[in-house]
């Protein structure tokens, strides 16, 4: 009984390593459980505490394991928070350009009194959304650089450091670019009677903060599971 | 030296048909006669990024035993990397060849 328990026991180890994905962790304890008992099973001849032994030590170290899983877990991840600033930065600017075509088209002019204000929350805006942008590109710039596969988990980590400070970065600058896109709609929904025309506006705005809420999620729950990743470096 | 062969050999060891993890393992020792005795457990992470590049497909099953077990099985793009891997194996064999041998090999590498 306690032999046995030295499967469970190092399947649980494996898994416990592996919590920066914890569907990746139930998997791989379901697969390193199976593996062991086949292997036990096709050495009969074997006592079954020595079968057991033998087959934990042909599987390898957990460590070893684990490093390679977290190795393609942070190169994944990297490839996933360079594609979501990029679809987000789009996002935000479609929603932009959306509300700025139907100010056009409805002709819905700003109040005379807040034409100053507007003016330089629109420059904050704009400089804020060109930082997201360059940043974001830089973040693309070094995928494409470091295309292919480190080699080794404290590789993969730290560029995933790096792209993660470019992501926060470009999150940032969105978050300052939302919120101004916020007072400019504000202003111009302040002088105006509610109707229709609010729609475009609004739902705009719930775009951009929609977009910018994923980005920072993301970018929050990568950080947290690194934890996992980080434990594995000092092993 | 097995490390950078590791894809191809695990695709090479799918290619009669799906299996599990341990399987698999089997497969490769007895085709490479026992050669390539890797640490077991280092499959799985060679597993799971061919199935994260489309080159196999997996899914769960129940052994005999009653144990959930997963089975991997190559896909079509699965199929094509490895004959383009072992055309270029074969190729990089022939030119190895070559040159232990010191005659020019058939095909250039």
């Amino acid at each position: 009984m306690q032999e046995a328990g030295m499967i469970a026991a190092y399947a649980e180890l494996l898994a416990g390593k592996l919590g920066f994905d914890p569907a990746l962790s139930r998997r791989v304890r379901q697969e390193v459980e199976d593996h062991l008992w086949e292997a036990v099973a096709a050495e009969p001849s074997e006592g079954h505490g020595k079968a057991i032994q033998r087959a934990i030590s042909k599987f390898g170290n957990a460590d070893a394991i684990a490093n390679q899983f977290a190795t393609l877990w942070l190169v994944e991840q990297m490839k996933k928070l360079g594609v979501t600033v990029m679809l987000v930065i789009g996002g935000v600017l479609v929603a932009m350009k959306a509300r700025v075509a139907w100010y056009a088209l409805s002709q819905w002019e700003l109040d005379e009194d807040v034409r100053a204000v507007a003016w330089l929350v629109g420059a904050i805006d704009a400089y804020a959304f060109w930082l997201a942008v360059i940043v974001g590109f830089a973040g693309w710039a070094y995928l494409i650089v470091r295309r292919p596969a480190p080699t080794g988990v404290y590789a993969a980590h730290r560029n995933l450091q790096r792209v993660l400070l470019l992501s926060w970065i470009s999150a940032a600058a969105l978050i300052v670019s939302v919120t101004s896109d916020g007072v400019l709609t504000a202003l111009r929904l302040a002088g105006s009677a509610v109707s229709a025309q609010f729609l475009i506006p609004m739902i705009s705005m719930a775009v951009e903060i929609a977009g910018v809420g994923i980005l920072v999620f993301i970018v929050r729950s990568v950080v947290v599971a690194m934890a996992s990743t980080t434990a594995l470096l000092k092993t | 030296m097995l490390k950078g062969h590791l894809d191809l050999i695990v695709l090479a060891a799918l290619a009669a048909g799906p299996a599990h993890g341990y399987a698999i393992i089997e497969e490769i020792k007895r085709k490479s006669g026992q050669a390539f005795d890797l640490p077991e457990g280092t499959i799985y992470p060679a597993l799971h990024r061919l199935e994260q590049a489309g080159f196999l497909s997996s899914r769960w099953t129940t052994a005999e035993s009653g144990r959930k077990r997963r089975v991997y099985a190559l896909t079509r793009p699965g199929r094509r990397a490895l004959t383009e891997r072992r055309a270029v194996w074969e190729r990089f064999s022939d030119a190895i060849g070559g040159l232990l041998e010191g005659s020019p090999c058939k095909k250039p590498a």
